[in-house]
Parts: C-alpha cells; structure tokens; sequence
C-alpha cells in the first residue's frame, strides 16, 4: 500500500528564520484529500515540498514510492496546478500546454492531441487558440489545471483549484476530481470554500503555524475531537420537557430552546450517550420529530481545532 | 545523455530561445549587437557622399597630384592641376608677421591632396586618404575589442543569460519547467542552449555585419586583395570570436542568475575584472573570458596614445595563448562554470514570495 501512498515522514521546512511547515507526518491514501488551513499555515509549503519545487530540510517524502528529488520521475506521474497566476501570457492555451507536453518526450503530433483533450476537460476548447493574456481569471485558472491533468497523472496537487471559477465550471470540475478519485488516483488540494472541501474530500488535513492539526476522513476527525461537544438540532412536541430531561445527563454541556419552542440545539460530549438517551425519552413519548448534527463539516472542525476562521 | 534527455535539452533549448528572440525585452540586446554595424555603415555613407562631392568638383590623376614639388608658386599648381575642389583663403597674422593663405584641396578619386600657400608659395603639402583600409581596420580591433567584445557581448549575455532563471523566477514561471520530468542538469543545458542560440545568432551576425560595412566603400582593387588574403580568415575569426565571447559570458551569467538574487552587483564586478584584465598579474588574466577570446581576434588594436603614464605603467598584457589554446582554454572555465551551475541547480528552489 505505500508505493501507493503519498507519504511525509518527520518533514520540516523553514525559509531561513521562518517556519513553513514542522514535523510533518502523513500518510495520504489515494482519493480526494483536502488541505485546510489559514494563510501561511504551510499548505503551499506541504504542496511544493511533494511537487519537489522545494526540498525539505528535514524528513522525508515519497509520492507513490518516487522521491521528489527525481523530478524525471515524479513529474511523469504527479501534476500540479499552482496558485501563481503566471502562464506565459504571450503564449496560446494550447501553446502553453503542447510545448509543456514537448518536454515529456511526446511527438509533436501527439502533444498536440494531449493538449486538445486538456483543453476540452477543462471547458476551454473555443479559447485554445486565443492567447493567454486575453483570459479571464477563471480562464487561467482552468488553463494550470489543464497543465497538471495533461499527461494523465496519477497524481495531482491541486493549490486552490477552484478559485475564480464559476458554478457550473466548479461542478464541473469537482466531478472531474471524483472522476480522478474513482480510478484510484490522488486529488491532493488545497481551498477555502469549505463546504465544497466537506462535500468533495474522503480526507481532510487541517494544519495551522506548519503542523498538522487533524487528518483523517471527516467524521473520524470529528470522532477523534471527543472533548469537542457535538451539536444536535432537535424537533420535538415537546420540547422544553425533552430538555429539561436532555440536560439531567452527564455528557449534556448545553441545552437551547428556539423561539418556537419547538426545537433544541444541543450540545453533547458523547454522541454515543446522546444517541441513547434521545433513543430512551422518544420511545417515553415525547414527540420527536427528527434529530440532525448541525456542525459534522470542516467550519466547525476548523473552529474548534484551530480557533479561527480559514483562508 | 539518453535520446530523451537530449531531445528534451532540444526542445526546452528552441522554446526558449523563441522567447529570448522575440521578447520585447531583447530589444536593447538588438540595439547593443547592431551599434558597431550602424556605426560602419554611417562612416560608409558619409564617405560615400564626401567622394561623389568630391568627384563633382573634379578628379585629376594620382600622377599630376604628385607632381607638386615645395616651394612651387601658387598659380603655377593652379594652372597645372586645374581648379581645386575646395579652395579658401584667409589673412593670418602672427605676431608682426601678415600673410594672406589660400588653400587648396584636390582630389584623385582616393586621395586628397591639401596644399597651403602664404604669399603664393607653397608652404605646406599634405595627403590624406579618404578611405584608408588598414586604418579602418584597426580602428574596427578597437571597436571590437574594446566596445563590443567587453561591453556589448558582455551585457547582451547578461540581459539574455541571467534572464533564464533568475528572469523566469521575477515572472513566476520558472516553476512551470521545473514540473516538466526532467532531469534539473538536462533543464541547465536546454536553457543554456537557448541563451547560446540567441546570443550567437545576434552577436556572431551582428560581428560579421559591422565586419562587412567596415569593408563598405573601400577601393576595390584593395578590397579584392584583401579578400582573396586575409578577408575570409578575418571576417570567421571575428565572428568566432563573438561566438565564444558568448559561449564564456554565457556561462557565467546563467550561474550568475542561479547563485544570486541580484546578478547586477556580480556584473559589475565582473565587468571591472573583464576592464581591468591587461593590468592585472599575467597569471589572473588568465582567469578571464576576455583574455581567451582576445586571442582569436586577427587584428591587435593600436595603444591608446592618451593613455595616462602611471596606466602605461601598468598596462602589461599577457602573451597571448595560441588560438588552440584559447578556445580550450575558454571551453574548460566554461565546463568549470557550467559544472558549478549544474550543482546549484539541483538545489533550485521555488520561493517566489522573497523574490
């Protein structure tokens, strides 16, 4: 399973007094991996450090067991879409992806048929020909996730991909993603919406001031969080009866009844515990109408792990 | 190097130079390169119209010009050789000395003869070519080596070299190479490559055009003789000798632009060294691109007869090595060069927020 893993072993990175990113250990299977993090929190860092555009001042890192110090054979299996807005703007998208596609070693011919099917995976068939420095943002954007995903990599890193695209382009591509997931390839990205990252990712890594805050699929973060109290959004008849029992148990830190008193926020320690006594006062008849976590998506986590907002 | 690696070299090597061509930043390398020939080709035209004037005014032979003796009578040259093509006269006074000067100028399709007679004797005779090819050609050493080889060269390989990396990095597009699967040395080649490409092109012409406008106007039995002697011979060595320039600037410049944030400080440094190369220690002019390049060059440009006594002094170039072992010479602090570049290359980082 290793050689399949993009692994960083007891990796640091500091640029010169500052610190990018501090003993870092990851194993990151292959699926749809989200990096989460405020500004300078070393997302960047840990994306480059596994493209091998820098090097680690210690540790180690292996993508699919190639080291990033052999970029002739990394870069034959990984892509990277970077967040620097700087494709050559004197040259066409497709000139900018063919002659990149040149350096593999492809014919001409065969370049240019790579770069068409980029191109058009990316939405950007009609403004292959225009050059680049007449595209929009969005337009940029999808030309650099063109680059990475041009010689069918099996693994792509993916810094903020979804800037500056539109709603239905982002569709698009999310579901390109899970296209890419789906054959047991690595989608490794970083972003700031975090409800797409919620909806998108089979794991997330948060990391703030360069270490690793939680990693893992969601849920088992959130499970790992168990001095994180849960949050519940309950309906029932009666309400202020079923909090007044709700906040008789122990792992019941919170109760809140809504305007309409009909409805509670609960906040619990055990999930499990909760689970049970809500199972315990519905089956006493109180009406329970339905029961919903309200804070199981990254925001929260976020929140609670690392005490901001995200970037 | 595998066939892959070699045509990867190739490829980054013609994408590159394309941009290093065509890039509105090249402009002034143009400029710099073509500024020897625009020169030539300025004092070809302005010969050019000083002779048809000339011509116009009337054209006696070399024979008759010759014939002035001293001390001959104004109006017996005049009536000999006719009307002169340029003539004016003047009353000078010096001290209690008065006399009135006529001069006369005549010419014979190559030569101007200048006579000057006080009273109507001729008082002086002077004859001065108007064109003069050993004279061009020396004063072409002199522009060649000491404003193209050490400036033009020298700062067109800066602008087109440093730019590879150190250029790429500014623009934040270096990072797009870096991801292609190359080996980071096959990377360092392709670009030098295209630097070389670029630069030897627009210098190695550049040289072999300015050669041939200073060529421009000469008289043709001596420009014939020239070429069927020295002419071929001279006009190869001088483009060679760009050629190699670039080959050594190159070198130096593209580490230069991987070493070091601010390649302008190395430059300068450098500049002064490359500068100051005839009055250094014989052992450290060899440490220097201009000594190995001087030596291909076919012509030795004339003293400066201004220079200052203590400069003189100083001034002890060091013999200079055979052309064999000036291009090896140059070909090993290249590799040498080349080799360090190499090293440094393979630790390249992408870190564009302190750049």
């Amino acid at each position: 399973m290793n050689g399949a893993e993009v692994i960083l072993e007891d990796v640091s990175k500091f640029y010169g007094e500052v610190l990018g990113v501090n003993r870092v250990s990851l194993h990151i299977p292959p699926g749809i991996t989200s990096l989460v993090g405020p500004n300078g929190s070393g997302k960047t860092t840990l994306m480059n450090l596994m493209a091998g555009l820098i090097h680690p001042d210690r540790g180690s890192i292996r993508v699919r067991g190639i080291s990033p110090r052999d970029p002739e054979r990394l870069m034959r299996i990984t892509g990277y879409a970077t967040q620097y807005d700087a494709a050559p703007r004197s040259m066409t998208g497709f000139e900018f992806i063919s002659s990149l596609l040149a350096l593999h070693g492809h014919s001409r011919s065969r370049s240019a048929q790579l770069a068409v099917q980029a191109l058009e995976r990316v939405g950007l068939s009609d403004a292959a020909h225009r050059k680049v420095a007449g595209y929009s943002k969005g337009m940029r954007q999808r030309v650099r996730l063109a680059q990475a995903i041009a010689h069918d990599p099996e693994v792509l890193i993916l810094d903020e991909p979804l800037n500056g695209l539109d709603p239905l382009v982002r569709a698009e591509t999310i579901e390109m993603f899970r296209g890419e997931a789906a054959r047991g390839r690595h989608v490794i990205l970083s972003s700031h919406v975090l409800q797409e990252v919620d909806i998108i990712s089979d794991q997330v890594i948060l990391i703030a001031n360069g270490m690793i805050a939680a990693e893992g699929e969601i849920r088992s973060v959130r499970e790992e969080m168990h001095e994180h109290p849960s949050q519940f959004l309950v309906r029932a008849r009666e309400a202020s009866r079923v909090a007044s029992l709700l906040f008789l148990q122990d792992h019941v830190t919170e109760v809140r009844l809504s305007e309409d008193r009909q409805g509670l926020l609960v906040l619990t320690r055990s999930r499990e515990a909760f689970s049970q006594a809500l199972a315990s006062i519905a089956l006493d008849g109180y009406g329970i109408e339905s029961v919903a976590p309200v804070d199981e998506n990254v925001d929260a986590l976020y929140k609670y792990l690392i005490g901001g907002e995200p970037s | 190097m595998t066939p892959l690696r070699l045509r990867q070299a190739l490829t980054l090597a013609w994408l590159e130079a394309r941009r290093a061509f065509l890039s509105r930043r090249s402009f002034w390398v143009y400029l710099l390169a073509l500024f020897p020939a625009f020169v030539f080709f300025m004092h070809g035209i302005s010969v050019k119209i000083q002779r048809d004037r000339l011509s116009s005014r009337g054209v006696i032979s070399a024979a008759l010009m010759d014939s002035v003796r001293e001390s001959e009578t104004e109006a017996a040259v005049i009536a000999r050789l006719g009307k002169p093509v340029n003539d004016f006269a003047f009353d000078r006074r010096a001290k209690q000395d008065r006399a009135l000067v006529r001069r006369v100028n005549y010419f014979d399709g190559s030569r101007i003869l200048v006579l000057t007679f006080a009273n109507g004797v001729l008082e002086s005779k002077r004859v001065r070519t108007l064109v003069n090819l050993e004279e061009d050609r020396a004063v072409f050493a002199m522009v060649f080596q000491n404003f193209y080889l050490r400036l033009a060269v020298f700062f067109g390989c800066l602008g087109i070299f440093v730019n590879l990396f150190r250029g790429k990095m500014m623009d934040k597009t270096l990072h797009f190479w870096l991801l292609a699967p190359m080996r980071r040395e096959v990377l360092l080649g392709g670009k030098y490559l295209a630097g070389l490409l670029a630069a030897s092109l627009i210098f190695g012409l550049g040289a072999l055009l300015s050669f041939r406008l200073m060529l421009w106007e000469k008289p043709p039995a001596e420009l014939a003789l020239f070429w069927q002697q020295h002419g071929p011979a001279h006009a190869f060595a001088y483009t060679a000798a760009a050629v190699l320039a670039c080959v050594g600037y190159g070198s130096v410049f593209l580490a230069t632009g991987l070493l070091l944030r601010n390649p302008i400080i190395p430059a300068a440094v450098l500049l002064l060294w490359e500068g100051a190369n005839p009055f250094l220690p014989s052992m450290l002019q060899k440490l220097s691109v201009i000594y190995y390049v001087q030596a291909l060059c076919p012509v030795a440009p004339p003293p400066d007869p201004n220079m200052p006594a203590i400069m003189q002094f100083l001034f002890s170039p060091a013999n200079p090595p055979s052309r064999l072992l000036a291009v090896t010479g140059l070909l090993l602090v290249t590799a040498l060069v080349l080799w360090l570049a190499a090293r440094a290359v393979r630790k390249i980082e992408i870190n564009y927020s302190t750049d």
